[in-house]
């Protein structure tokens, strides 16, 4: 510190006064032994939390060194890589006058290509070519081992003009013909790398040709294709959406009329125009599995045959019909609710139909989501029903009785998903005889008797009955 | 160094504006020089004592000049027609009728004797080496013809004795200064520049672009430049400074009528070089004179004391690189005019280079394109490059330009790539040594070092 005062060039007064203080301080905190003071500084003159390098060990080291007699020596060398015996010199190391011997340790990288070379008498009896004369194949097969095949490399430096392709195809097919000449059987030769791989010349040419085009467009010309490319793409959006718009004024006018098998035609061609193939019409006319066409009225049918046009996920151009399945299902979830969806697929196992379709052909597919279709509708109806019967038992017990709209208890018993309650709809009309007989899972909305049955078996239905029947007889 | 065997070898590059030589291992040449002599011809030399032929001598002048770098005595055996003055300090002297001679022309060795010259200069002067102990690594250029190689090979083995020999070509050695063996080189250099593709280590011969555009060429813009605003370069030698008051300095023009025209536009060529080198900058775009003209102009102080204002020349300038035409609004340039037509841009070079190769490694080129040269050192050329390659080239390919950031190596990278070369140990079994020389003839060359 007296050292950066001093070059500053500040007045020496303030330093000599506190000169000694500071000189006696300061030969208490030299600490560091075999570290010169100004060194030790440079750490903010604090000892150093993890020593970096121990000095002992560093000793210890050199003594250990010093065993062995390490020299370098200018010596020549000769290299076995090397045809001539040009004598080069390079420093070697040696330890403890032990010389080294041996080749050069560089040579063992000298590595070639075994390129397949012929006689005369072999190329007289197998090589001869219409278009190759036999100087132009001794340079080839020259050029070929001293650039170690790199054919890029050969076809520059030929004097003639031919192509990567050429090249290639008279190296592999020479030394093919003059490899099976020369061995006895076929079998000997047949793991050679050249008889296992053969050079198939068109289509390199043609891969070549590709991919010089790919690589001469410029950037601009990237662009404006792209551009037309998305106006092209545009265009033909539009002139769907036209499309299918037209047909399901057709279809909303046409179901009423059309029967249960008329209708799969007019059911496929809204999609055909957007779908030219699909994957999942294995057997369009094939067999169609374990769907029991429903015994529905026509009036579902309307329903089904206006849906596909207007409902659902647009179907895209390509895809799977499994896939679509699962996508219309879910819509169907979503407008439906879960509980819905629960029934529905409970009442489908019932009627041995899966709920996961086996085999998704189109008229499967289609059959498969009619019948969760006339479902829904059947579980909404009954819900109706209950409601109504319900509302008219309250109002005969108590004329002024306030009734909750349906939305209420629905949002309050919604968080009861186990709830059971097993009702009996029976006016509703034939339909909905023929599901009759099970549990339904229904919400409860009788006001005075939150029913909360625990996971509870189904009390048995001809007691619920008839309490029911009771009120509404009554 | 794993791979590295250092066995003492040369490296000497010899282009058109500079002569750079080294021991290989080295990461920049020791020696660099001018690729010029100096020539006084014969008529105008002193007679040398022992000569017996008389020589016509003209009275009046040099008298201080050649006394030294005097031939050794048995070089006036036969009677030497011009005496040559190599190196910096050999030719930064003024002499009366010195004449300035370039070793390369079109980037081809020319003069023989000049070259030697500069060889011996160099070995013997600048490195101090004994050329019978140490194997040479020459760098030739790409598109060197096979005369050229094996006049060089007998040269070097018949002259100088040296043990082994390698003749490399420039962008194989730039390119392996990068540590590629597959590369597109954009040589940027004094006489010319030069865009090579090299493939594998080897340099492929019919996708070689050359323009003579290079170094030189815009030195001599410049120096149009200036002279055509009224800015007076003067040479060194015609002035001496005289401090007439403390930090003020008058100038003294001093006269030598003797000097020829040659070495006054060398010596004014130096100082617009060093005027190119300092203010000159790339443009991000074309450049076009309406655009630059309220730029704010970058000062430099010449030699003689005088501060002159560059502005929008900075530009231009380092722009007839990318937009060649421009030459024709340079003024006195006229000349150039119809071959700057022929002559393409640098982006323009680069893609016809690529579109001659073949077309599985162009991908592999655009993605690896090298500058290299002293003029490949001008600020900003590599972002310019590159963002005129990305317009240019197909979209299906990466481009990227490298280049080193350090000045000096851009400048010496052909060197580098010599100094890595000769130091590696798989290299030694390359040489073309004394022996296969005498053996099979100069034309071996062709076979040893393709």
């Amino acid at each position: 510190m007296a050292d950066a005062k001093d070059i500053l060039g500040l007045p020496k007064g303030a330093v000599s006064s506190g000169g000694d203080k500071r000189r006696s301080t300061k030969d208490a905190q030299k600490k560091p032994d075999g570290v010169s003071r100004e060194v030790y500084l440079l750490t903010g003159g604090l000892p150093p939390i993890m020593p970096a390098l121990d000095p002992s060990h560093l000793k210890k080291k050199k003594a250990a060194d010093s065993a062995k007699k390490v020299t370098w020596k200018w010596r020549a060398f000769t290299s076995s890589a090397r045809s001539d015996n040009l004598q080069l010199s390079h420093w070697e190391r040696i330890v403890d006058n032990v010389e080294t011997t041996g080749d050069y340790a560089f040579a063992k990288y000298n590595k070639a290509v075994d390129v397949v070379r012929y006689t005369d008498e072999e190329y007289a009896k197998y090589l001869n070519d219409k278009s190759w004369s036999k100087d132009e194949t001794d340079q080839l097969f020259d050029f070929c081992e001293q650039f170690d095949l790199r054919f890029i490399i050969i076809v520059d430096r030929m004097p003639t003009t031919r192509t990567v392709e050429e090249l290639k195809e008279r190296y592999y097919s020479a030394a093919k013909a003059v490899l099976l000449s020369r061995a006895g059987t076929a079998e000997e030769v047949a793991d050679h790398s050249l008889l296992k791989d053969t050079y198939n010349v068109q289509y390199e040419t043609e891969r070549k040709k590709s991919l010089g085009i790919l690589l001469s467009q410029s950037r601009q010309q990237e662009r404006e294709d792209a551009e037309v490319l998305a106006e092209a793409k545009r265009i033909t959006e539009i002139r769907l959406s036209n499309k299918k718009a037209e047909e399901a004024e057709l279809l909303s006018k046409s179901a009423p009329e059309t029967t249960t098998t008329t209708n799969e035609p007019t059911d496929k061609s809204p999609r055909t125009p957007a779908r030219p193939k699909s994957p999942g019409q294995v057997a369009e006319a094939g067999p169609s599995i374990a769907a029991p066409v429903p015994s529905a009225p026509v009036a579902s049918t309307a329903l089904t045959g206006a849906s596909p046009a207007a409902s659902g996920p647009r179907p895209p151009r390509m895809y799977l019909r499994s896939a679509y399945l699962g996508q219309l299902v879910q819509t169907s979830t979503i407008q439906a609710g879960v509980r819905t969806t629960k029934r529905v697929e409970q009442l489908l196992e019932e009627y041995g139909c899966r709920p996961r379709v086996k085999c998704p052909t189109k008229r499967v597919c289609d059959e498969h989501m009619e019948l969760r279709k006339e479902l829904v509708a059947l579980l909404q109806l009954q819900k109706q029903l209950t409601w109504k019967e319900n509302e008219v038992s309250v109002l005969r017990e108590n004329p002024y009785a306030d009734i909750p709209t349906p939305s209420t208890p629905k949002r309050s018993h919604r968080a009861n998903d186990h709830e059971r309650v097993t009702t009996r709809a029976t006016a509703v009309g034939a339909e909905i005889d023929s599901f009759s007989g099970e549990r339904v899972t229904k919400r409860d909305h009788k006001r005075k008797a939150p029913a909360r049955f625990s996971d509870a078996p189904p009390s048995p239905p001809h007691n619920k009955r008839a309490r029911k029947m009771k009120a509404s007889d009554a | 160094m794993y791979g590295g065997d250092e066995v003492s070898a040369i490296v000497l590059d010899l282009g058109s504006h500079s002569c750079k030589a080294g021991y290989a291992g080295e990461d920049a040449p020791k020696a660099v020089l001018p690729s010029w002599v100096g020539s006084i011809d014969a008529q105008y030399l002193p007679p040398e004592p022992e000569q017996p032929t008389k020589m016509a001598v003209d009275g009046e002048n040099n008298a201080a000049a050649d006394s030294k770098t005097g031939r050794p005595a048995d070089a006036v055996s036969k009677k030497p027609t011009r005496k040559l003055y190599t190196g910096v300090q050999a030719m930064g002297y003024r002499r009366d009728y010195m004449e300035v001679v370039p070793a390369l022309k079109d980037g081809l060795i020319n003069d023989w004797e000049v070259v030697e010259s500069i060889w011996d200069h160099t070995l013997k002067e600048r490195l101090m080496i004994d050329p019978k102990e140490h194997p040479m690594l020459l760098a030739e250029p790409s598109f060197n013809t096979p005369q050229h190689r094996e006049k060089v090979v007998e040269l070097m083995f018949e002259k100088y004795q040296i043990p082994a020999l390698f003749l490399a070509k420039n962008a194989v050695l730039t390119s392996f200064a990068s540590g590629r063996a597959t590369s597109l080189v954009v040589d940027c250099g004094g006489g010319s520049t030069t865009v090579a593709a090299v493939h594998d280590g080897y340099v492929l011969q019919k996708a070689i672009v050359r323009s003579p555009i290079g170094g030189e060429f815009l030195t001599d813009c410049m120096l149009k430049t200036l002279e055509s605003r009224g800015i007076t370069i003067r040479p060194r030698y015609t002035f001496k400074r005289k401090e007439v008051r403390p930090g003020e300095f008058e100038l003294q023009m001093l006269d030598f009528p003797n000097t020829t025209e040659s070495y006054r536009t060398y010596l004014k060529r130096a100082v617009a070089a060093d005027v190119k080198e300092s203010v000159c900058r790339v443009p991000d775009v074309l450049f076009e004179e309406s655009a630059y003209s309220n730029i704010p102009t970058t000062p430099y102080e010449l030699p003689d004391g005088q501060t002159i204002e560059v502005g929008a020349d900075r530009f231009k300038i380092p722009d007839l690189m990318f937009n060649p035409s421009l030459v024709q609004t340079i003024p006195a340039m006229e000349s150039f005019a119809e071959t700057a037509s022929s002559v393409r841009g640098l982006p323009q070079m680069v893609i016809e280079s690529i579109n001659k190769c073949d077309v599985d490694i162009r991908r592999e080129l655009f993605s690896s394109i090298l500058l290299a040269g002293g003029t490949a050192a001008m600020q900003q050329i590599k972002e310019r490059l590159e963002k005129d390659l990305i317009e240019e080239a197909p979209q299906a390919a990466r481009v990227k330009v490298l280049a080193s950031g350090n000045a000096i190596e851009r400048r010496f990278s052909v060197w580098i790539g010599g100094s890595i070369l000769a130091s590696l140990g798989s290299f030694q079994q390359m040489w073309l040594s004394k022996s296969e020389f005498e053996e099979h003839g100069a034309s071996y060359v062709h076979r040893k070092c393709p």
